[in-house]
């Protein structure tokens, strides 16, 4: 499993890589302005960086789809489906090395995000005044929304669980395409319809359920989360199922 | 050791395999001979677990192919399938990951054979050089099944020569070599048994020492009595 | 070696072995290749090696010894019933050419015997 992994990440370094190097031109951006006292390139680089964080894990997601699609419809494939590895395994691999890439990239956005925000603010000594200002904003927004650990725990779970059911979602309708219309022309075509197809019928399905309970920003965050990370591995083991039992390679 | 029951393959209205029954024993070499898109590599591809028949049975040692299988039989495919980014040592380490039965020194030596070095990119070689790499590392292992589709396919006299001696060397009375192969007059001397299949349909399944004999014809006689109709003169 | 396709490749081979026997290429005692060099020297299949072994020894030219493999046969006379054998269908095989060009047997003789003068 470990091996597959490796290799899932060997396929993928590229991505990654390109990703480290914009970030760094960012940060570089970010900190020349910081330090020549030029506030159009110091925010600039606050909007290349924040831009960054948001698609990069996006990027890193849609990567994983992209090398499963790959693996599946070209010749390649014979690499990987002809070792003696099951469906689950190969399946698993992929999206547990995504899993952990969009963890750690998503721990290095924050800490790089915490790490500048002190250095703006410690330059200009007004770290207080920043978290007054952001939690006015949110104020205005709902009344008991305020930044503290649990809010910013239970939200970060749910994007993180939202986003990673939406890339075992891409990669049911990839398979499901795959499998049904083995690599015929339009396929391509055919998953991303299939993608949307399933996107809201999770939604339907998570919206149903969540309307049952009654709920704070916290719970709903915690809960929701959870709801999609169920249906996310439920969707994998039918993804793993199909791979095994009906894709053609 | 390979056997096939009733085996199809449909994609949709087109029908690439149709109902073969085929029993491959160990300790020959066999050629699976037909005209391009005869259901050669579908049958193989099935075998090799990489395509879901959609009626029939291939079983390998009495049971249906699954992953187990795939630890004893080595497939290698007509076209290049090593990941672009690979250089020859990464292909070695890769099936050295997946393949228990590969052996490091064997690739080596493979490699060496047929004039290849470890640190060429997949990238950069030409197609006679891909393909040869691509048979070193399937031979490298030591499978109990290995099926070999266009293994000569790019390749320049002197090496076919040499990936014969390769392919004897590999053979044995506890395994079983499947080659297909459009150079059939080649393959004469190399291989023992020949299936001839068309248009997805096992026509004839002959011993070739026993053609030879009985009916004073050679595979390549055959062959073409199968495909153009005509008797062939012996 | 040049292979005829249509006719049995162990039978080829045996007949090679067999000339190299009578010629002395492989003296009487000596431990004859392996199958499997055989096989890869020949380019032939190991099963076609095996077999051309077991027919070999069935004719006496070799015998197996357990554990060390092939040696030719020590049995003079043998060897020499099968040169005559081969010699033979050198014979008739020239004869039988001669014949489908209209070469009368007489004929034919006298120019074997000419032949043989000038060289």
């Amino acid at each position: 499993m470990i091996r597959l992994m490796k290799y899932e990440l060997r396929k993928s370094w590229y991505l990654k890589a390109i990703l480290l190097l914009v970030t760094a031109v960012a940060e570089a951006v970010f900190l020349i302005g910081l330090w020549g006292g030029k506030d159009s390139l110091t925010a600039t680089g606050v909007l290349l960086l924040t831009i960054l964080a948001t698609t990069g894990t996006m990027v890193i997601g849609l990567g994983t789809v992209f090398v499963l699609h790959r693996d599946i419809n070209t010749k390649q494939s014979c690499m990987l489906f002809m070792t003696p590895h099951s469906s689950y395994e190969i399946l698993g691999a992929k999206l547990l090395e995504n899993a952990i890439s969009i963890l750690l990239i998503g721990a290095f956005f924050f800490g790089l995000g915490a790490l500048d925000i002190t250095l703006l603010f410690a330059k200009e000594q007004a770290l207080d005044r920043l978290w007054q200002i952001m939690s006015e904003m949110l104020r205005t927004i709902n009344e008991n929304l305020t930044i503290d650990a649990p809010h910013l725990a239970a939200f970060l779970w749910m994007l993180i669980a939202d986003w990673l059911t939406t890339v075992v979602t891409a990669c049911l309708a990839d398979v499901l395409s795959a499998s049904l219309l083995a690599g015929k022309r339009f396929s391509g075509l055919i998953s991303v319809l299939f993608f949307l197809a399933l996107n809201v019928a999770l939604n339907w399905l998570i919206r149903l359920i969540m309307n049952q309970i009654p709920t704070d920003f916290v719970t709903s965050c915690v809960v929701g989360g959870c709801l999609s990370i169920v249906l996310g591995a439920a969707m994998y083991v039918v993804t793993a199922v199909l791979m095994e039992r009906k894709l053609s390679v | 050791m390979l056997e096939s029951r009733e085996l199809t393959k449909k994609y949709g209205s087109k029908t690439a395999v149709s109902g073969i029954s085929l029993k491959l024993e160990a300790g020959h070499i066999c050629a699976m001979l037909g005209p391009n898109g005869s259901g050669k590599t579908t049958w193989m591809k099935m075998a090799a677990g990489l395509v879901k028949p959609t009626s029939g049975e291939i079983l390998f040692e009495g049971a249906p192919v699954s992953i187990e299988s795939r630890r004893h039989i080595a497939y290698m495919s007509t076209e290049p399938y090593f990941y672009t980014w690979m250089s020859a040592k990464d292909v070695g380490k890769y099936y050295e990951d997946f393949f228990e039965d590969f052996s490091v020194e064997r690739y080596r030596n493979l490699l060496a054979r047929m004039e290849l070095t470890e640190d060429l990119k997949v990238k950069a070689l030409s197609s006679g050089m891909a393909a040869k790499l691509k048979i070193a590392a399937t031979l490298a292992r030591d499978a109990k099944v290995w099926m070999l589709d266009e293994p000569f396919n790019g390749i320049d006299l002197l090496a076919r020569d040499q990936i014969r001696e390769c392919i004897v060397e590999r053979a044995g009375e506890d395994r079983l070599l499947l080659l297909s192969s459009h150079l059939v007059e080649e393959m004469e001397t190399l291989v023992d048994r020949a299936v001839y299949i068309r248009e997805g349909v096992l026509i004839e399944s002959v011993d070739l020492e026993q053609l030879r004999t009985e009916r004073g014809l050679s595979m390549a006689d055959l062959y073409r009595q199968i495909y153009t109709g005509k008797e062939v003169i012996a | 070696m040049q292979f005829d396709p249509m006719i049995p490749i162990w039978l080829q081979v045996m007949e090679d072995l067999e000339v190299g026997i009578i010629t002395g290429k492989h003296p009487p005692g000596s431990k004859l290749p392996g199958g499997r060099e055989t096989a890869v020297q020949y380019g032939i299949n190991p099963n076609t090696a095996a077999r051309v072994y077991q027919e070999l020894e069935k004719l006496g030219l070799s015998e197996t010894r357990r554990g060390l493999g092939s040696f030719v046969t020590e049995d003079g006379a043998l060897i020499a019933r099968v040169r005559e054998q081969l010699a033979g269908k050198a014979v008739d095989r020239c004869m039988r050419d001669l014949a489908r060009l209209g070469v009368e047997r007489s004929a034919a003789i006298q120019m074997l015997l000419e032949r043989e003068e000038k060289n």
